[in-house]
């Protein structure tokens, strides 16, 4: 079977028609699954990450609450004023009590430097460079190259009692010989001695442990992370800080800082990051939770192979599913169609096909094999009554013996007889009773090339007799010839054709000639007289029926013809040849060799 | 049945639409980089040295992050050649994926690396390079560019008559010839001006005696140039010993603790930075990418910074000359 044919069978239909169905539902609602799947985890994890972050800045903003303790605990304690505001605290004359205040805030520092790792440094200074000043465990010295007036964590903080000051990062540098990163909180210290002493300054250094734990502990993801900004948009924390200031990392600030909503996406694709954030107002500061899009995915990813893997394992049994049904549709159709291929084809010889189902294909399939039974019933019926018919029909036919015929011959018997021409009379009666009891007695069918020659033999002998001077016979037959079966009574009506249309009418005596021969594979009598002959009008219509006239025996050259063919095919027959004037031939050709079956039906 | 050909081709196509879609669905996840191994030879591992401590650093953090190994192979002393090539033969021997080279000498290393590279060991330069191109990757801060801005802004401190002697560090590294070449370039018709150049072999007590040396032989000279860290701080203790630091201008390239310290007091009156970390993370980072198979630019300049006293703290200045940690 062809395949482009074959894509128009049914089975094919229906197989695709569900495969497409079931192949685009299972899409469908993988495709939608696993749309709400992302979007479901996009909203965890946005939600997730702002609780974080809240968290993180509520933490912050206590740590430095914290901060801002110890810082006004030191501004509001009377050791700091007194040593930094005493106009005796420092030159020659000192405060009697001078280094005791110092003393005591050594021992302060030093109790919070002890507790507190992320304190880089803690120190009271005035902008004065020859003013008392105090850091650390006493032992720093201050870096009398800075002018504090340009720090801001100095500038901003002098004067103000009511409220800490918060840097960013930035490097510390009042200290001598150090310049670490820190962010700076600081106060001013109010002047209570009633000196004239300027304002001077608390200042807390924290380094990045406490923050950097902070936010560390805020867990983001292997890629997520948190980081700080203040008011201005500078970086106070980073995980990345270095890198970002060496240039070789960029943080989206700008974006940050002119955000309207909590929560900022920026980038595509793999880079795709969500910001989300939270803004201090003790601090000033916002903290910002960074995660990494292709990571929040990448735990749904899990969650979507395994709808995936559903999906194609659902699509692979809908396939074999949607094949087995279309099969078993169809097959049963198939069985049909082949059925009726063979039926068409004139073959009823087949056998029933199995009913499978009592669905419509199987009443369909019952009906046809109803169907056939019944035809192939017709047809045997049909033929056995065509057979019966053809015997009765040759039997008409072939018994016909014209009665004029025979009342002739019986006259000139009489004739004869009167004349006393007893041996005429012998040969006639002997031709006649031989001619009836060939043409009554055999009830066969067929009989021999031989026999029906014989027959002619006696016809012609009787002719021949009647008509003295007009008719003149030859018979000749090759011996191969006489056994060769035909059906009877060919011959004797050619004959008589050829006696009465053909020699009757020529003046002089005729002479006809019976002569039987092989040709290849067909036996060939040719009977021919030499007497008027036809003209082509006439032969063409040699065969026709109302040929049939009473005074010929009433079987006629149709007859003979139709005969012919009907017992040997299309093939076989007469064929006649003749000549105005000079006369006709009339060629009876059958098969050579015939079959047994032939001889028996 | 007569044929399952043509079911079997349509299940294909079937299944073969379902992958593609699904593939389209489910994303590839992004192409992990390589891990690679990787040893850096600087000129000198020295912790007061803030130049070469952060191009290690730089080189550190990037390793760190691409999760790849590095190992820092460092002699003591930046003129000491031999020792350096010793460091790249026993670098050779271990087989790295790359070497990351700061050569001490232009030609001196020439035929191990030839051997390095004939073993398919990458080859980048950071800092300085050799007369011979025989790196894959060179990152290095354009010195000539220093040079000159190092020039440009010393023209500015001085008149037309003022002299000028430059203190360099090691005679013949590239380092060295650039930066002088684009410091002349910068001064323009000032250059006339210079009266000496001397090489101290990256040593601050040389430096330091050099500097002694000029200041007795010219004693009207009125600016000088260290070209790299070891000169400029040498000289700028000289001159701070001298109490010379109203009179003579002290200008140099490459940072230190103590160079900024010189700063604060006034001796110092500016100082190309070059952005040492930067130029350490892009050394390995490009260099990864390279084992990776990606395009790289053969030549990346790190890029520098003029400070002065006015900017050193700006939070950009800052950024650079105070090494965060």
């Amino acid at each position: 079977m062809k395949i482009s044919s074959k894509f128009k069978s049914i089975q094919s239909s229906i197989f695709c028609a569900v495969s497409i169905l079931v192949l685009s539902a299972v899409l469908v609602v993988t495709v939608v699954s696993l749309r709400y799947t992302n979007s479901s985890i996009y909203e965890n994890s946005v939600m997730y990450t702002q609780t974080i972050i809240k968290q993180l800045n509520q933490n912050i903003d206590s740590y430095i609450s914290y901060m801002d303790n110890i810082a006004s605990v030191i501004a509001q304690s009377g050791d700091a004023y007194k040593y930094l505001y005493s106009e005796k605290g420092y030159g020659a004359t000192k405060d009697e009590n001078y280094s005791e205040y110092r003393q005591r805030l050594v021992e302060q520092f030093k109790t919070i430097l002890k507790g507190r790792a992320d304190i880089r440094n803690i120190g009271i200074v005035r902008e004065d460079k020859n003013s008392p000043s105090l850091f650390d465990n006493g032992l720093s010295v201050r870096n009398t190259y800075v002018d504090l007036n340009t720090q801001p964590w100095y500038a901003d903080a002098v004067g103000k009692y009511d409220r800490y000051n918060l840097t960013s990062s930035h490097v510390q540098n009042v200290i001598k010989g150090e310049r670490p990163w820190v962010i700076t909180l600081s106060r001013g210290i109010c002047n209570y001695t009633g000196t004239e002493a300027e304002d001077g300054v608390v200042f807390l250094d924290l380094n990045y442990s406490a923050i950097s734990e902070l936010c560390a502990q805020s867990s983001m993801g292997d890629k997520g992370y948190v980081f700080i900004l203040d008011q201005n948009g500078n970086i106070v924390y980073h995980p990345q800080q270095q890198q970002l200031y060496n240039e070789l990392q960029t943080e989206n600030i700008s974006l940050v800082m002119n955000a309207k909503s909590d929560i900022v996406t920026v980038g595509k694709g793999d880079d795709e990051k969500i910001y989300a954030l939270s803004h201090s107002d003790i601090t000033g500061w916002t903290i910002v939770g960074c995660m990494n899009m292709s990571e929040l995915l990448r735990n749904s990813r899990q969650t979507r192979s395994i709808y995936v893997l559903v999906a194609v394992g659902l699509i692979i049994v809908a396939l074999l599913i949607s094949s087995l049904i279309a099969r078993n549709i169809t097959l049963p159709i198939q069985k049909l169609r082949d059925s009726m291929k063979s039926v068409q084809k004139g073959n009823f010889d087949i056998e029933d096909i199995e009913v499978i189902s009592d669905n419509e294909i199987g009443s369909l399939t019952r009906s046809f094999n109803v169907m056939t039974h019944r035809i192939r019933e017709l047809m045997e019926q049909n033929v056995k009554e065509q057979e019966q018919k053809r015997k009765i029909e040759l039997k008409a036919l072939q018994s016909q013996i014209n009665p004029h015929f025979l009342y002739n011959t019986l006259d000139s018997i009489i004739w004869m007889a009167e004349g006393k021409k007893n041996e005429e009379v012998v040969i006639m009666t002997a031709s006649l009773a031989r001619l009836l009891r060939q043409s009554i007695s055999n009830e066969d069918e067929l009989v021999t090339v031989g026999q029906e020659i014989e027959y002619v033999r006696s016809y012609l002998t009787i002719q021949k007799m009647r008509y003295k001077d007009k008719l003149e016979f030859e018979i000749k037959a090759d011996p191969s010839i006489t056994q060769v079966p035909i059906i009877r009574l060919v011959l004797q009506p050619l004959v008589e054709n050829a006696i009465y249309h053909g020699l009757k009418y020529k003046d002089s005596k005729g002479l006809l000639t019976v002569h039987g021969y092989m040709k290849g594979e067909n036996a060939v009598i040719d009977i021919t007289d030499d007497g008027v002959g036809m003209d082509e009008e006439t032969l063409k219509h040699i065969y026709d029926k109302h040929k049939v006239n009473y005074r010929s025996n009433g079987v006629g050259v149709y007859n003979v013809q139709q005969r012919l063919v009907l017992y040997y095919g299309k093939d076989y027959g007469i064929i006649y040849h003749s000549e105005k004037g000079k006369g006709t031939t009339a060629s009876v050709v059958i098969p050579g060799i015939q079959e047994e079956s032939h001889e028996k039906s | 049945m007569k044929s399952h050909k043509k079911e079997i081709i349509t299940v294909a196509i079937l299944m073969a639409a379902a992958v593609v879609i699904f593939a389209g669905i489910l994303k590839p996840e992004a192409t992990q980089t390589k891990k690679c191994s990787l040893i850096y030879i600087p000129k000198i591992r020295d912790n007061t040295n803030d130049f070469w401590t952060s191009v290690i650093s730089g080189c550190k953090m990037a390793a760190e992050e691409y999760e790849s190994d590095l190992e820092i192979l460092a002699p003591d002393k930046e003129e000491n050649i031999e020792e350096q090539n010793k460091l790249l033969k026993k670098a050779i021997e271990q087989k790295p994926d790359a070497i990351l080279f700061s050569p001490s000498s232009m030609d001196a290393s020439d035929e191990l690396l030839k051997e390095a590279k004939e073993k398919g060991i990458r080859i980048t330069y950071i800092d300085s390079y050799t007369k011979e191109e025989l790196q894959d990757l060179t990152v290095a801060t354009d010195n000539v560019n220093a040079g000159r801005m190092l020039g440009e802004y010393a023209r500015k401190l001085i008149d037309k008559d003022s002299k000028i002697a430059i203190v360099s560090h090691v005679k013949g590294v590239s380092t060295a010839v650039e930066r002088e070449q684009g410091f002349r370039e910068g001064l323009g018709d000032y250059a006339d001006n210079i009266v000496d150049i001397v090489y101290c072999n990256s040593l601050y007590e040389k430096s330091y005696e050099l500097a002694q040396e000029l200041m007795r032989k010219y004693p009207d000279l009125e600016l000088i140039a260290g070209m790299n860290e070891y000169s400029a701080v040498g000289v700028g203790r000289a001159v701070s010993d001298a109490g010379a630091k109203d009179k003579i201008a002290v200008v140099g390239v490459d940072c230190s603790q103590e160079a900024i310290n010189l700063m604060e007091m006034g001796v110092y009156k500016g100082i190309i930075v070059q952005k040492a970390f930067r130029m350490g993370y892009i050394g390995v980072e490009e260099t990864i990418h390279m084992l990776n198979g990606d395009a790289v630019e053969k030549n990346i300049d790190s890029g520098c910074e003029l400070v002065t006293p006015e900017n050193m703290y700006n939070s950009d200045i800052e950024r650079l000359i105070f090494p965060f940690s």
